[in-house]
């Protein structure tokens, strides 16, 4: 589904990728890890040609990204959903518009596109906030509303960069419970860069790790689980005191 | 109503509608010429999606240079060129030649700023969607920065007015023209201080809807 060839990438005369590869196939969810400055968002940007690559070969779905012109790469990220550490949603846009961006990008005919909009929103669970604005939404809720607006299009791959890093553990169980079910039950692909070891172990099956821009190595991995964290006030109490004893102040 | 007003009230209606025609124009031209000098400004800077060096640097240095000429020396500047495209060199037809050039220097610099407020990674989501150009420009930058657009666009026609004062050197009328010419140069204090008071509520109630819509649109 996706293949990096010996791509590169330098910012101004510092080599942050370096002759990279690596293949991801279809319906995998694909994890890259490792420090922070090693290269992870960058090689994840690779794939959409957010960064040109000074050398390599990037495909995607059978296209070489790199000898598209325009207006084709234009049609080929219409495929390819991306979504972000801090959601990048148009602010001054409802919900409902949002997700209806894409739509209007692909010239998806206005009656269809409110049917689509409705449906990904239902998917995600906040049919309900259609008018909200993003202002009005908890981090989780405009995470969703990404995952959504990334969706419209039926996507064939899933990029997240980071998107849970400014989620709360609730929050990010149920996000990784999203992205999980848009790659079970829409058969999406989808590759998660993210620095906290807990998201990738738990719903990965391939990982690779990354060290100063190079690809240490790859593993495959038998997803854990999203481990699933209570709400209520008793389960914190519980889990400060797990290893200790308890002593009220 | 104050005798004098009553008095020059031809007069005051004129110079009133010679200001609304000056200012008027600088708005149109701010708009249809300025909005878009101002996106390519932002848009041809570096790392943005049309970075282009001349066309920044040019663009650049030509609205840097006719901000920095004394308006009244601008005027003057121009006489010939504005001789040249309205066939004369007096009247407020004339006067609106300058201030149409500084309208669109000075609000294409306010469209430059408020466009480098947009988060950059909303322009991202917008590459990663696959936008043009077009609709990068008219999906995403003027939606997220449309309540700054109008705030500049309030701070511009306040300038406007201002600069329209002084129009009468090439015969452009306006309200400040008539100030000097009736309040001051005929000793008229009275009728001087009405004009000013006129000019007080004008950018009184500019600002007050600049700064209401903005607000109302602003949903960030
Ligand atoms: N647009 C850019 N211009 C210059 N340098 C950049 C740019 N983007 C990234 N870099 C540099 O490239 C290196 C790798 O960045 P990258 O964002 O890919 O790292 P990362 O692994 O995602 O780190 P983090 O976990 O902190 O997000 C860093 O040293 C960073 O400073
Ligand atoms: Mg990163």
């Amino acid at each position: 589904m996706i293949h990096l060839h010996k791509v590169s990438k330098s910012f101004s005369h510092f080599q942050v990728i370096k002759s990279a590869s690596l293949t991801i196939d279809k319906g995998e969810i694909y994890g890259i890890i490792g420090a922070s400055g090693a290269g992870k968002s960058t090689l994840l940007r690779l794939m959409n040609l957010l960064e040109t690559p000074d050398e390599g070969q990037v495909e995607v779905n059978g296209q070489d990204l790199t000898k598209l012109n325009s207006k084709k790469l234009r049609q080929a990220r219409q495929s390819i959903g991306m979504i972000f550490q801090h959601f990048n949603l148009v602010a001054n846009k409802t919900v409902y518009d949002n997700v209806a961006i894409p739509l209007e990008l692909a010239k998806v005919p206005r009656q269809e596109r409110r049917n689509r909009v409705v449906e990904c929103l239902q998917f995600v669970g906040l049919e309900s906030l259609l008018d909200k604005f993003p202002a009005e939404l908890s981090g989780g809720q405009k995470q969703r509303v990404a995952i959504a607006r990334a969706l419209a299009n039926h996507p064939q791959v899933l990029l997240c960069d980071e998107p849970t890093s400014s989620l709360d553990p609730n929050t990010t169980a149920e996000i990784l419970g999203v992205l999980e079910n848009v790659n079970k039950s829409l058969g999406v692909t989808i590759v998660i860069v993210s620095h906290e070891m807990e998201v990738i172990k738990s719903i990965c099956n391939r990982v690779t790790v990354m060290a100063n821009g190079e690809i240490y190595d790859t593993v495959s991995i038998e997803p854990e689980g999203i481990k699933q964290l209570s709400k209520r006030p008793n389960w914190f109490i519980e889990q400060l005191i797990k290893d200790g004893e308890k002593s009220h102040a | 109503m104050p005798e004098i007003l009553v008095q020059y009230q031809a007069e005051i209606w004129t110079a009133i509608i010679e200001t609304f025609v000056m200012v008027g124009v600088s708005i149109v031209a701010a708009v249809l010429i300025g909005l878009p000098v101002g996106t390519l400004l932002f848009l041809c800077r570096k790392g943005k999606i049309l970075e282009n060096p001349f066309v920044f640097s040019v663009l650049n240095l030509l609205v840097n240079t006719i901000r920095s000429f004394p308006f009244l020396l601008l005027v003057v500047f121009l006489i010939p060129f504005t001789r040249l495209i309205i066939g004369t060199a007096i009247g407020t037809a004339v006067a609106t030649v300058p201030l149409s050039i500084i309208a669109i220097a000075h609000y294409s610099r306010l469209v430059e700023q408020s466009l480098l407020d947009v988060p950059k990674g909303v322009m991202e989501a917008a590459i990663s969607m696959g936008a043009s150009v077009k609709d990068i420009i008219f999906k995403f930058l003027f939606v997220e920065a449309r309540s700054g657009l109008v705030l500049g666009l309030t701070t511009s026609i306040i300038s406007f007015i201002s600069y329209s004062t002084i129009m009468g050197v090439v015969g452009g009328g306006g309200i400040g023209d008539f100030a000097i010419r009736y309040g001051y140069q005929q000793f008229k204090t009275d009728l001087m201080i009405y004009m000013i008071v006129i000019m007080v509520i004008l950018v009184q109630l500019i600002q007050f809807t600049g700064t209401t819509v903005s607000r109302i649109i602003d949903k960030r």
